[in-house]
């Protein structure tokens, strides 16, 4: 059985980054990836400044091919059923329109890390210095890897965090989001902006954005309802409200289910033992559905704390997190109303917009907002942000009591 | 500056994402990619063929995994441990046949990764710390580049005598703190350590040896001098010394920063003073020192300057703090923190051990004990901006809201560094901003920890945002915490890096020496 230090799975960008920080502290690292790469990642692409910052220190250059056209985005504009429109920019300027199949495949090339791709991570055991990661090639043998530390950096149905919490995913709501493409006739929606709908007749996530030429247009919702159908209501809406004038959708559409909630309510899942989990399979997600800077920088995290369990010799679910407190507490800041009233959580100036509209409106988006999130009731979370945005007062922190 | 004139001088590619992405801060690799290894097999076997030995074994590696930032990790190949001038040269020739990049390094007390090499041959260089020669007439000493400051405190200390300034640790060596600077509480009237130096024994990055100075290979010196490394490693150095003499220390105490800053530039402009620097525990408890090499100098600041000062002596700054506290609850964290401070750092300090009659007998050993133990943690996180003696003010208040918005507990340190107008060719790469006449002035933010640990990345925001209000203010970077790379183009301009980065090219064809750290 081949002996390594770490196998991550997953090519992802948590798992670049991971990567990246093992490779430099001089440790044998293997990336294990289910599909070929470079693969494909369901994604509007819409990287924060700070991911960007983090890519260009760590990997360096963005090389053309990894962006979409535009190549930047501006920022956000939302959308709200009384037909009142706010922009926000993000602080740092444009951002990265980033194109997932070949921006994930450039940085773990960059990190130096091996990878074996059209191979699926299957099972792990764990034992008291090492794991036992056991795997297979598409068409291939099952077959092990013997490490001192697994990483799981493989996205919101994370089959790691499967084989330590077999019920997890039962336990969380889970999300379908899906995404059409659309040749444009005339589209009036700013396409230096990412466009987002706090509307409850449209579903609990809608989006729109341009890319290569084409519009997009999204849909999210509780897993069960039809994809088509919501698809056709929200594009009916774009073209009756905002007079977006789409062809039909082309054939290549795409979707996949999200487990959106866990960093809403401060219950992270960290791994257990010597397997760590990071990126979105811990839950990690910023508001409005960005969830590639805090993959990059938990992954980020999960590698240096390896690095440091391994160098001084300590539990590495401890240094783990400890470390990773400060992405927690950013993460789940943007979900915070206290924050998101005073603290400026997030990468553009909710508050300040909303200032800058004339009192009316200001009335109508409160209003609007209040009735969007009525569309979330059902999963009970209410309670717990202000319990947890309480705590964040006045302890000055999240409790890790509810992470696994 | 443009954007467009930042595509047009400078060799970055420009980020195709837009021209606006990342908003005035245009950004670098600054943790570099791994050395892949090429040839490194032919390279070992060329350099024990000429008997230089190579340490590989991860337990030889491990130990230079970080520097005392602690932020970026690499592991090298190989560890070479200096011995002599021509070892050196023999590695260097090899490495720029086979191009192996080295990384030098002496007490690896930089925070950005600078003495970390990822991959390739380490070159430790502490095993050339001798003292080679004394002059006691001319006042200059000769010695190996790897030495530590306090060792050769320790030396001259013998004969009655001491270096200028050095950096306030216990482990930072000659050869590196030439290459960065050197900042100590009397660089105000002294200027930085690397303006003692008077010549400079070099291994040449293509491995020829060579002396130089002022007046010897000027240009050589010029760039070696605060060139991080970049030119050349130096091996040995004559640098100028003086007569030891023990501290007269005082102590002032403020309430508020802005008046504490603007008394010490009063000072420093006063020339009234050996010693000044500023040093907070907070930013409502804040101490600035002074201190004199004799009775008549002391004699004198306490007649005709000290009746300017604005601070207060302990007795009084305590009750003053009393008041203020008492009718504020909330604030009696704070309070309780000044005291456990007070309480655990001073005996910490050990006065009875070299302190006389008010005097100091060992600065040297008494100010870097301390700096390790109650500032220090596994993470030397210590961002710093460096300004003319008018942006001061602003600069420090500034970087002091960021340290304010990330860590309850920090700590600024703030002194002068008297800029030689004979010594402008040296500075060109270095921290001192263009606008800077007499004085620069140099901030460092450091966050005390207090048993709370932060992430890597954490830290690097932190850093990023102090430096970010150095953009803001078009100032420079002390560069007590590191060469930034991310942010020398912006401090100093693409036409002095691209210059630098024409000369680095002749110099070391192969681009080996200490690569990754400004270009
Ligand atoms: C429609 C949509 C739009 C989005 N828009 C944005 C946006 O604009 N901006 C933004 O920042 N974020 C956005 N996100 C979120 C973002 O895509 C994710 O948060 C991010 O990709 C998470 O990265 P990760 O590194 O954690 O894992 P992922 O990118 O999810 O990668 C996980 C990897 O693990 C692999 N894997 C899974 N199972 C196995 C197995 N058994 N064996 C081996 N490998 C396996 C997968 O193939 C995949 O490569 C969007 C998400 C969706 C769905
Ligand atoms: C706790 C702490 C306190 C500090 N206090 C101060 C202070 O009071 N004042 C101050 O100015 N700075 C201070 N610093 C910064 C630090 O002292 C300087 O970075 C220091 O002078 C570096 O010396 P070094 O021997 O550790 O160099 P290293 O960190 O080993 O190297 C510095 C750079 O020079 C290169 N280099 C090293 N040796 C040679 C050589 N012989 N020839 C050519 N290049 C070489 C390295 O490659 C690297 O790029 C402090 C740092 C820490 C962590």
């Amino acid at each position: 059985m081949r002996s390594v230090d770490v196998v991550i799975v997953g090519a992802s960008l948590a798992a670049a980054a991971a990567a990246k920080r093992l490779v430099d502290a001089g440790l044998e690292t293997v990336i294990v990836e289910k599909q070929q790469l470079p693969r494909h990642k369901i994604c509007s692409g819409i990287l924060s400044p700070r991911g960007h910052r983090f890519l260009l220190e760590n990997f360096g250059p963005l090389p053309r091919k990894v962006l979409h056209d535009p190549t930047a985005c501006r920022g956000v504009t939302f959308h709200f059923p009384s037909m009142v429109s706010m922009s926000m920019d993000f602080f740092g300027g444009t951002t990265p329109h980033l194109h997932r199949k070949y921006a994930d495949h450039w940085a773990i090339e960059q990190s130096g890390a091996e990878v074996m791709d059209d191979t699926s991570f299957l099972a792990q055991t764990q034992f008291e210095d090492h794991v036992v990661v056991t795997a297979r090639k598409r068409g291939g043998e099952a077959f092990e890897l013997k490490a001192r530390y697994l990483i799981g950096a493989d996205g919101p149905v994370s089959p790691v965090l499967r084989s330590l919490y077999p019920d997890y995913h039962k336990q969380i709501p889970m999300f379908f989001v899906g995404q059409k493409f659309h040749e444009i006739i005339d589209c009036p929606l700013d396409e230096e902006y990412f466009h987002f709908w706090f509307h409850p007749d449209l579903g609990h996530y809608t989006w729109s954005h341009a890319r290569d030429g084409r519009q997009i247009v999204g849909v999210g919702y509780k897993i069960g309802d039809k994809f088509h159908d919501r698809h056709l209501h929200v594009a009916k809406y774009f073209e009756e409200k905002h007079g977006v004038r789409l062809k039909p959708a082309d054939d290549d559409h795409e979707g996949c289910a999200e487990n959106f909630g866990p960093s809403l309510i401060n219950r992270y899942v960290f791994g257990k033992g010597r397997v760590l989990i990071t990126g979105q399979a811990t839950g990690f997600l910023n508001m409005i559905g960005e969830g590639m800077s805090c993959a990059l920088h938990s992954g980020a995290i999960a590698g240096e704390s390896v690095v440091d369990a391994m160098l001084r010799n300590r539990p590495v679910q401890e240094v783990y997190r400890q470390n990773i407190a400060s992405e927690v507490r950013r993460t789940t800041d943007q979900w915070n109303p206290l924050q998101i009233a005073f603290a400026r959580p997030h990468e553009a100036d909710f508050p300040k917009a909303l200032a800058a509209l004339p009192m009316g409106d200001r009335i109508k988006v409160l209003r609007d907002i209040w009735s969007f999130l009525k569309l979330y009731k059902e999963f009970k979370w209410g309670r717990q942000i202000a319990a947890i945005s309480m705590q964040r007062l006045l302890r000055g922190d999240y409790s890790q009591k509810n992470w696994m | 500056m443009s954007l467009s004139e930042h595509t047009t001088c400078s060799s970055l590619p420009a980020d195709p994402v837009a021209a606006d992405a990342l908003i005035g801060i245009p950004r670098q690799q600054t943790n570099p990619s791994r050395w892949q290894g090429e040839q490194w097999a032919e390279f070992v076997r060329s350099l024990r063929e000429q008997g230089i030995e190579i340490r590989e074994a991860r337990a030889d590696t491990g130990i230079y995994v970080t520097d005392a930032g602690g932020l970026a990790y690499g592991m090298p190949h190989g560890v070479v441990l200096a011995r002599s001038t021509e070892q050196i040269a023999a590695l260097m020739k090899a490495a720029q046949m086979f191009a192996v990049p080295v990384t030098v390094r002496g007490g690896g007390l930089t925070t950005e990764g600078e003495s970390v090499a990822f991959g390739g041959i380490l070159l430790d260089m502490t095993g050339m710390s001798r003292v080679l020669h004394v002059d006691r007439e001319a006042l200059i000493v000769r010695t190996q580049a790897g030495i530590f400051w306090h060792l050769l405190a320790e030396v001259l200390r013998r004969d009655g005598l001491d270096y200028i300034s050095a950096p306030l640790n216990l482990s930072s060596s000659v050869g590196g703190t030439l290459g960065v600077g050197g900042i100590d509480v009397n660089s105000s009237k002294y200027g930085c350590s690397a303006d003692q130096a008077i010549s400079l024994q070099v291994v040449t990055p293509t491995g020829e040896i060579v002396e130089c100075s002022d007046d010897e290979n000027s240009e050589l010196f010029e760039r070696i001098i605060l060139g991080y490394g970049q030119f050349g490693i130096i091996t040995e150095a004559s640098l100028h010394i003086r007569p030891y003499t023990p501290l007269r220390m005082h102590y002032f105490y403020y309430a508020a920063l802005k008046p504490c800053v603007e008394d010490l530039l009063m000072l420093d402009a006063s020339q009234a003073c050996d010693y000044t620097g500023i040093l907070t525990m907070m930013d409502s408890a804040i101490t600035l020192l002074v201190a004199f090499d004799s009775d008549e100098r002391e004699a004198e600041f306490m007649a005709q300057v000290k009746p300017k000062l604005r601070g207060y002596g302990e007795l009084m700054f305590a009750l003053h703090l009393a008041v203020s506290f008492s009718w504020r609850p909330w604030k009696w964290k704070e309070a309780l923190f000044l005291l456990r401070r007070k309480r655990e750092l001073f005996p910490d300090l050990q006065p009875a051990q070299h302190m006389q009659d008010g005097r100091m007998l060992d600065r040297t050993v008494v100010f870097s004990r301390a700096v390790w133990k109650h500032w220090g943690d596994r993470h030397m996180v210590i961002p710093d901006l460096a300004t003319s003696r008018d942006k001061f003010v602003q600069a420090v208040e500034r970087g002091n809201a960021v340290c304010r918005k990330y860590f309850p507990y920090y700590t600024l340190y703030c002194v002068g560094i008297r800029l030689r107008d004979d010594h402008r060719a040296h500075y060109e790469l270095s921290s001192i901003p263009a606008d800077a006449e007499g004085w620069a002035y140099g901030c460092e933010f450091e966050p005390m920890y207090n048993g709370v640990e932060y992430s890597r990345d954490r830290l690097q925001s932190f850093k990023n945002e102090i430096y970010d209000v150095g953009v803001e203010l078009e100032t420079s970077y002390y560069r007590f915490g590191g060469m930034m790379k991310g942010y020398i183009r912006r401090a100093l301009g693409d036409a002095v890096v691209e210059k630098h980065l024409q000369l680095k090219r002749q110099a070391d064809p192969a681009m080996i020496l200490n690569r990754d750290v400004i270009f």
